[in-house]
């Protein structure tokens, strides 16, 4: 059992791609997800901002469009006529209603899914250095990239899971409470499915993205948060803001912003799954 | 003789500095290897790449006869370590962290849970089982992070500083299971420490680093017998030894040294024998002699001798370092001058 040596640095071979191994990575993405329900520092504001955007918001609009009061003439005057005239030929009394919560909450709905996978990601990457948990991990029989997969998927499909569920109790406390006045389930709307299925499944992903880049750097979890909130808030805000008279009417546009972040958020993805190797974490723990 | 680990010329540098400095070393099978040196002497990297975490910058290294890097899962199947920070996630149970880990191993769930219970049964856990580690005391969770690297029966246990922070109670009980670890189906271990009893305790033999560079490996007795060439004995008289007395025992044949203590004298000699013409010289002059004990150097004084050598080799010239020392007794690479 001799060998030369040979100074250099070692270069992987590989014998064509091994499968991932999934019974590991479901392992991590299990382990990760117990410890999270745990964490009352995580779970009070992955589920405080959800309720209030998705359960509060609509009910107190809905509330609001009962009453006598509820035009929103004015609000709409200030819009391009051609995109608020499927609004503006409804009943004055559904405006609002229609207005707010099914149009204009939409974008803003974008932020409960980067809210938790940014949150997620957070903890599952920075957060096992903070804890000094990584070392043990890289020590594992499990692939850099089954690894990085499971810490993606750990916080990607809660991410998405809390979405989707958030976007039912949103539906059904719209439709409940704005039944007075609608007389029918108008959510969710053609936009809100554009949204849902595909523009905030890429939103998560762009805030995995980020935070899989920031924890790189970055030693613990508040410092991976603040980091990722400073680079991806501003972006989100302007996107919602530029976009909220956009979507209005246009899906195609709702489509293509998708897509525009689904490109950056996968990019953001692999270039980070580039520096999680065993030697670039084991150097900074 | 069984090789398990093998290095070559393994060097890594960080940004702060050079960590490891051309280490070539052999452990066989069964065998308990001290690697010891004090804080930044590059314990954890050497551990770190044996196990493929950490990849040289030159050298190579097999382990298992695998490739650390290259077949780095398939090693790390077969090995356990214990990181110097248990490395515990808190908000999970001690059952909980346990499962995790088979789980990663390959083990299906019942198995796992299996594994997990057995483990938490013999380390002393089962009544903290189902609490979260949040709570555990620093000795609880050393033994729970004992039962993580050897939850799958490694043949090769890596074991980074695993008393540090213990205290004396603590350190003792969890030296204990080492030992029985140790002293199982041939398992290979390497015992990184700074603390030397406990290297002295269970070591086979001791490899010394300082500042990266491998400075002595070797049974502790062979590496004391080439810094030291003579037998070490303790005569104890009750008082210092005179020069009369000194003069006495200099001339017995096989005596190397004689050096007066506060209770006697301290002697070297050529043979083990010498001690009892010693005795028999002293007690013919008339001498009264309360005790002579064999008196063989410690890891401990081995230890602090090599660390003295390597601080004063820093001050010299690379051209006049001595040539480190490395006992053939285990057929070691030679490790050369630097």
């Amino acid at each position: 059992m001799t060998f030369t040596p040979r100074h250099r640095r070692y270069t992987p071979q590989q014998t064509g791609v091994p499968r991932p191994n999934w019974n590991a990575i479901r392992a991590v993405i299990h382990k990760d997800n117990l410890a999270i329900r745990r964490s009352k520092a995580v779970m009070i504001p992955m589920l405080v901002v959800p309720t209030i955007l998705l359960v509060v918001v609509p009910f107190l609009i809905g509330l609001t469009a009962r009453g006598k009061d509820a035009g929103v003439e004015s609000m709409l005057r200030a819009l391009p006529s051609n995109l608020t005239a499927p609004i503006t030929s409804l009943p004055e009394a559904q405006q609002l209603l229609v207005l707010i919560n099914g149009y204009l909450l939409a974008p803003l709905f974008l932020i409960v899914p980067l809210m938790v996978s940014s949150v997620l990601a957070a903890d599952a990457f920075a957060g096992e250095k903070e804890r000094r948990t990584m070392e043990a991990l890289l020590h594992l029989p499990i692939s850099n990239r089954d690894l990085f997969i499971a810490k993606l998927l750990g916080a990607f499909i809660p991410a998405v899971a809390i979405s989707w569920i958030g976007f039912v109790v949103f539906a059904v406390v719209t439709n409940a409470v704005g039944w007075s006045v609608m007389h029918r389930i108008f959510i969710p709307t053609k936009l809100w499915t554009v949204v849902i299925l595909w523009v905030a499944p890429a939103v998560a992903m762009l805030g995995l993205g980020v935070m899989v880049r920031v924890s790189a750097r970055t030693r613990t979890t508040q410092e991976a948060n603040q980091l990722g909130g400073a680079v991806v808030l501003p972006l989100i805000f302007l996107a919602v803001g530029q976009s909220t008279g956009l979507m209005l009417l246009d899906l195609p546009v709702a489509l293509a912003i998708g897509a525009v972040i689904w490109a950056v958020a996968l990019w953001l993805v692999v270039r980070g799954a580039r520096l999680f190797t065993r030697d670039k974490i084991a150097t900074q723990v | 003789m069984d090789p398990v680990i093998l290095a070559d010329g393994i060097s890594r540098s960080f940004p702060s500095g050079r960590a490891l400095d051309s280490l070539s070393l052999q452990v066989n099978r069964g065998e308990v290897l001290a690697l010891l040196g004090p804080n930044g002497a590059g314990k954890t990297t050497t551990v770190r790449i044996l196990n493929g975490v950490l990849a040289p910058d030159s050298g190579e290294a097999l382990v298992l006869g695998l490739n650390p890097l290259r077949e780095g899962d398939e090693l790390r199947r077969r090995t356990g370590v214990l990181t110097e920070n248990a490395g515990l996630d808190d908000r999970l149970s001690a059952r909980e962290n346990l499962e995790f880990v088979a789980r990663v191993r390959g083990f299906t769930k019942a198995a796992a849970g299996l594994k997990a219970a057995e483990a938490l049964e013999r380390f002393g856990l089962a009544d903290r089982a189902d609490f979260p580690v949040q709570g555990a005391s620093t000795g609880q969770r050393k033994r729970l992070a004992l039962a993580r690297a050897l939850i799958h029966d490694p043949e090769v246990l890596f074991l980074d500083e695993p008393t540090s922070g213990l205290d004396p109670a603590a350190t003792r009980e969890v030296m204990a299971l080492i030992s029985s670890l140790a002293q199982q189906d041939g398992r290979t271990v390497i015992l990184c420490t700074h603390f030397l009893g406990e290297a002295g305790r269970l070591a086979d033999r001791m490899a010394v680093l300082y500042k990266g560079q491998l400075q002595a490996i070797g049974r502790p007795q062979d590496l004391a017998s080439e810094m030291w060439p003579g037998i070490p004995a303790r005569i104890e008289l009750s008082r210092p030894a005179d020069a009369r007395v000194l003069g006495i025992v200099r001339r017995v044949e096989g005596v190397l040294e004689a050096l007066s203590t506060d209770e006697g004298l301290r002697i070297e000699s050529t043979h083990h024998d010498v001690l009892s013409q010693v005795i028999a010289a002293l007690l013919r002059a008339k001498i009264m002699v309360y005790a002579a004990i064999p008196d063989p150097y410690s890891l401990e004084d081995v230890y602090f001798a090599i660390e003295a050598q390597a601080i004063a080799n820093e001050t010299l010239p690379e051209s006049e370092q001595p040539i480190k020392v490395s006992t053939a007794a285990h057929h070691d690479r030679q490790v050369g001058t630097t």
